[in-house]
């Protein structure tokens, strides 16, 4: 990568750009089962992309679930955590 | 003993003995005092109405933390922000479902019948008491057969079967809640 393109843009425009993303993380208690249809009650995503961001979480050790505002995150992650999953955010780097 | 299944008319329904029944309720009992200690009362109540919690702190108990968990990995103070503005309701949220459980099973016999709005809270309780069993007895996906042979007299053994059970419970509930491939 070139370092000439490196110079000061400002913070905040990148700020804004940046979505936020959602991480859901493995842990040993939340059922496989119970995890996919979390994902498609509160997403709203079909059987199979529940299945693979299960997988994911699982066998990886966390899955980006969703992305958006830093608000919308937000909501989201209180959401998880009403459902007993263990889930964070951050600006997606 | 069953888990849940569906009737011939569609209903959730899940047949339990009195003893088993005995211990949904003491479950449920506890999820409540687990999730908001007595005495259940606001220090601002306007704070209250609007789910707002300034005195909330990263829980000192692991099981707590584990229901709460912070949102800002690498952020202490936007998680405490968090947690202030969420966790609050969100307890609150776990306390109906507990009490929603009680509810249903006080008006059962041995067959208990779920109404469609009770579901996500038998759901949601299952999971709330899985959660906070699972982290007192340290469960990780290598130490179930360690756990289930655990002599009779160590504390874990019991807690170990119940979670176990009500491992069986969500999971039978869960499936029954799947749409078919």
């Amino acid at each position: 990568m070139s370092s000439q393109l490196d110079v000061a843009l400002p913070e905040t425009v990148a700020d804004v750009d940046r979505p936020w993303i959602t991480l859901v993380w493995n842990d040993p208690i939340n059922l496989m089962s119970y995890v996919t249809f979390v994902f498609m009650e509160y997403f709203k995503y079909d059987r199979a992309k529940a299945e693979l961001l299960m997988l994911d979480v699982h066998e990886k050790g966390r899955a980006v679930v969703s992305n958006g505002t830093r608000e919308e995150m937000e909501r989201d992650v209180a959401a998880m955590h009403g459902y007993g999953l263990w889930a964070t955010l951050k600006k997606d780097d | 003993m069953g888990g849940f299944s569906k009737s011939l008319t569609g209903r959730v329904i899940l047949r339990v003995d009195e003893v088993e029944k005995g211990l949904l309720v003491q479950l449920a009992d506890q999820v409540c005092e687990f999730v908001i200690p007595e005495p259940r009362e606001h220090v601002d109540p306007l704070a209250a109405i609007v789910g707002i919690d300034m005195d909330a702190e990263f829980p000192d108990d692991p099981a707590m933390a584990r229901l709460f968990p912070d949102a800002y990995p690498d952020d202490p103070e936007a998680s405490l922000d968090f947690r202030r503005f969420t966790q609050r309701s969100l307890q609150e949220a776990k306390l109906a479902h507990a009490r929603t459980v009680l509810q249903t099973l006080s008006k059962s016999g041995e067959k208990v019948t779920l109404g469609s709005g009770d579901i996500p809270s038998w759901l949601g309780f299952l999971n709330d008491a899985r959660l906070a069993i699972g982290t007192r007895i340290d469960i990780t996906e290598e130490n179930h057969q360690e756990l289930a042979d655990l002599p009779e007299d160590d504390p874990r053994h019991g807690m170990f079967h119940v979670y176990d059970w009500l491992t069986y419970l969500q999971e039978s509930l869960v499936q029954l809640l799947l749409p078919h491939k």
